[in-house]
């Protein structure tokens, strides 16, 4: 129960950037207090739950199931958008979207930073965490500097980043400056380069939300068992590694779930710093830029909204593949029916 | 088939709220014009969101609505690079706005044949048919029928500045392949960038395309492919070939890729109004563009123009042009007044106004005599003396095609794609429509 509350209102803004299509709907729904078994009698308790939970659950059907619905629904035609779609075409986008190689080069984009994510941010933001638990100088100024970032729009970040980072642009000024022009590199038009830039971004972009979470991880973990340890003779490293890190597990697991999710459906970062065409040749091409150049600015509305529905089936196997085999322990009660 | 339609409605309505809602303002009544008291508003989107161009829709449209004291006309200001995807969900969403830009091609004839464009043909006045002539309204005119009215015509060719090519010892501009190759060579032992080029975008890229197209495939061969989007002709690939060679030779400034065309100093346009780089391919809207970009936000002073160059062995006509025009169309449920609001702005003094403004060349040929800047007079000319005119391939074939071209074409430029491949990407893009 606790744990799921801490988390409850997280879920519903994925990390990175705004939530796309349903990772509202596979993600926790907070859990509905669970009545007690009566014979009789609840239909007062039957009442208040409806009344309570009903607006909410009006406006999510509303907001997000019924575009799910509606987006599958349109994907199965072709369609530019204007007045009812008429050309059925069964599963021949579907088919498109398979078949063309640009998509395939966005998935695998969309894998790599999904597991760039993970090993790029978990385990700096473990040792940042660790560092800012300490009482050390200046440490609330450096709390602000990894957390501000995070609090920055995604297209002020973008637009910032890639003015910075473009050939002519102020990180190659200051590498030459420094006499190390040979460094300077096309850090946004390189293919081999591009999406290791982005790669550092996203990391530089979001640490701060992890390190946060792992904080407030932190602050949960009792005092006790550290001065048992210390009573014990272990040392600070071997105490931050058999109690800090198995007693972080959950929240560990839970900002890894959110950062996947995020990574799945990343869009605004890149359609920001590589613009509308270029980021499938850069290589940073996601999912949803994908979906946006092919479906939207295309004008083929069928088409994107089956690339929508690909991108959401695939967010959503991944989610609940997740839950069940990783977070299982973590949202045990909570989600599922206790063992007993 | 009942739950269907309903679902199809709620849907619209759903759309219809989230049109509303991307319409940042929000607050455009738009298509419902007249009201009783004989009010009628307008709201009108147009592309020029800095400066003079700026200022010459406020003042235009404050001179209407002083002609014309019951019509209001809410001005909104879009990017360039924005306009196409909003003005799209506009429409989709039944909202659109009453006055709209255009360029006429397949992006107009998609909205034509979504039945969401005004017909003007009976709407326009003697004085605008006779002062625009055919050849601009025809850009605009699909099945006979006229939808928009043209401001601007804005053939393409190479802008360059004067002063960097006296600097790389360049004494004539380039005529033929062969020699602009020696001029970026020049350029490049001068220290010079010889090209800007903001690929960002895609369409600046493309053009190069389109320019080798031009002077590679026939006229026959260009009209061909607008009737039938197909680019089995071999000229095709040899344009992209022709491309490719001269990409090899790196004539395009450092980083061309994420280079964006009209923004900012960084920009291709940038590039040259700042002196970074010493060419671009662009239409005749750059003088304006280039001029916003100058230290001093004037008109670049030592601007030149030259015509594309010639191919070897080509089988267009070598004074044929590319360009394309701009103009504006009616939604279908707009008022009348915005038919009348399109012949205001075509008049001579407006046209004039709008020449001055944006650094251009009016559609209007009674406004002509405005044009100044040498490097547009010449443009000019060549406009006057070239055998035809095609439009933009990428609005001559309509987005989804005209996109995927775009792009295929900056793939190869960087390297990941090929001549063929761009043939094949068109074909792979109409099988997403």
């Amino acid at each position: 129960m606790s744990d799921s509350q801490g988390v409850g209102p997280l879920v519903t803004t994925s990390p990175e950037g705004r939530s796309g299509v349903g990772d509202g709907a596979v993600a926790a729904p907070s859990p509905a207090p669970r009545p007690r078994r009566r014979k009789r009698g609840s239909w007062r308790q039957r009442l208040e739950v409806t009344l309570l939970t009903g607006p909410a659950i009006l406006i999510f059907l509303a907001f997000v199931i019924f575009p799910v619905v509606m987006a599958a629904y349109y994907g199965f035609f072709k369609w530019k958008g204007y007045g009812p779609p008429t050309d059925f075409v069964g599963l021949q986008n579907y088919l498109t979207i398979f078949q063309d190689p640009t998509f395939i080069d966005a998935l695998r984009h969309n894998g790599f930073i999904v597991v760039m994510s993970l090993v790029m941010q978990g385990p700096a933001a473990v040792i940042l965490a660790l560092l800012l638990n300490r009482k050390i100088r200046g440490r609330s100024l450096i709390r602000v500097l990894i957390f501000v970032p995070y609090v920055i729009s995604e297209v002020i970040v973008g637009t910032g980043w890639s003015l910075m980072l473009q050939t002519s642009g102020a990180v190659n000024d200051l590498l030459g400056k420094i006499g190390l022009s040979g460094w300077a590199v096309d850090w946004l038009s390189d293919p081999k380069i591009a999406i290791w830039s982005l790669m550092i971004i996203i990391t530089w972009k979001y640490i701060g939300f992890a390190v946060i979470l792992f904080l407030a991880g932190l602050q949960s973990i009792p005092e006790e068992l550290h001065e048992a340890a210390a009573i014990d003779g272990a040392s600070y490293w071997q105490a931050q590694r058999s109690i800090t890190l198995p007693l972080l597990g959950p929240t560990i697991r839970i900002w890894a779930f959110l950062s996947i999710i995020g990574s799945l459906q990343l869009f605004d970062l890149v359609y920001i710093i590589w613009g509308q065409y270029v980021s499938a040749t850069a290589g940073t091409s996601t999912m949803a830029t994908y979906m946006v150049l092919n479906g939207r600015n295309a004008g083929n509305y069928g088409f994107g909204n089956a690339v929508a529905v690909v991108l959401f089936l695939i967010s959503l196997v991944i989610a609940l593949t997740y839950q069940r085999f990783v977070l299982r322990r973590d949202t045990e009660g909570a989600l599922t029916e206790r063992k007993k | 088939m009942k739950a269907r339609k309903t679902l199809a409605v709620a849907a619209a309505v759903v759309v219809g709220a989230m049109g509303l809602a991307a319409c940042g303002g929000g607050d455009d009544s738009g298509s419902n014009g007249g009201s009783s008291d004989g009010k009628v508003e307008l709201t009108f989107w147009h592309n020029s969101t800095t400066g003079d161009g700026k200022a010459y829709w406020e003042d235009t449209v404050a001179a209407f609505e002083e002609a014309n004291p019951n019509v209001t006309i809410t001005i909104q200001s879009i990017q360039n690079e924005d306009m196409d995807g909003k003005l799209q969900t506009a429409l989709n969403s039944g909202d659109a706005p009453d006055i709209f830009m255009a360029r006429g091609g397949g992006k107009l004839a998609d909205v034509v044949e979504a039945g969401q464009a005004m017909d003007l043909t009976d709407k326009l006045t003697d004085e605008t048919k006779s002062a625009l002539g055919e050849a601009s309204l025809s850009a605009f005119s699909i099945d006979g029928k006229v939808y928009g009215v043209p401001t601007a015509v804005l053939p393409g060719g190479l802008y360059y500045s004067k002063d960097l090519f006296e600097q790389a010892g360049i004494t004539e501009t380039p005529t033929t392949m062969d020699e602009l190759n020696d001029a970026v060579d020049k350029l490049k032992a001068a220290g010079i960038q010889p090209i800007a080029l903001g690929a960002k975008d895609a369409w600046p890229a493309a053009h190069w395309y389109y320019f080798f197209a031009l002077r590679e495939c026939s006229a026959d061969t260009m009209a061909q492919a607008a009737a039938d989007m197909s680019f089995d002709d071999e000229c095709w690939t040899k344009a992209g070939q022709d491309l490719q060679d001269f990409a090899g030779t790196e004539p395009f400034n450092n980083g061309f890729l994420t280079t964006s065309a009209q923004q900012g100093a960084g920009s291709s346009a940038g590039l040259v109004a700042n002196h970074q780089a010493a060419m671009e391919l662009m239409g005749a809207w750059d003088p304006g563009v280039i001029a916003s970009l100058t230290p001093d936000q004037k008109p670049l002073a030592d601007l030149g123009w030259f015509p594309f160059p010639a191919v070897d062995g080509g089988e267009g006509d070598p004074s044929a042009m590319m360009g394309g025009v701009d103009g504006f169309s009616c939604y279908v449920d707009a008022p009348a007044e915005c038919a009348d609001f399109l012949n205001f702005a075509a008049q001579k003094e407006y046209q004039e106004n709008y020449a001055t403004a944006f650094v251009t060349l009016p559609a209007s040929k009674d406004a002509q005599g405005v044009v100044t800047d040498p490097a547009l007079k010449d443009v000019l000319t060549a406009y006057n003396d070239a055998a035809y005119v095609s439009v933009w391939l990428d609005t001559l074939f309509g987005q989804n095609v005209g996109n995927a071209l775009n792009t295929s074409v900056v793939d190869m430029l960087a390297g990941n794609g090929s001549p063929d491949a761009i043939v094949e990407t068109v074909n792979a893009a109409a099988a997403k429509e």
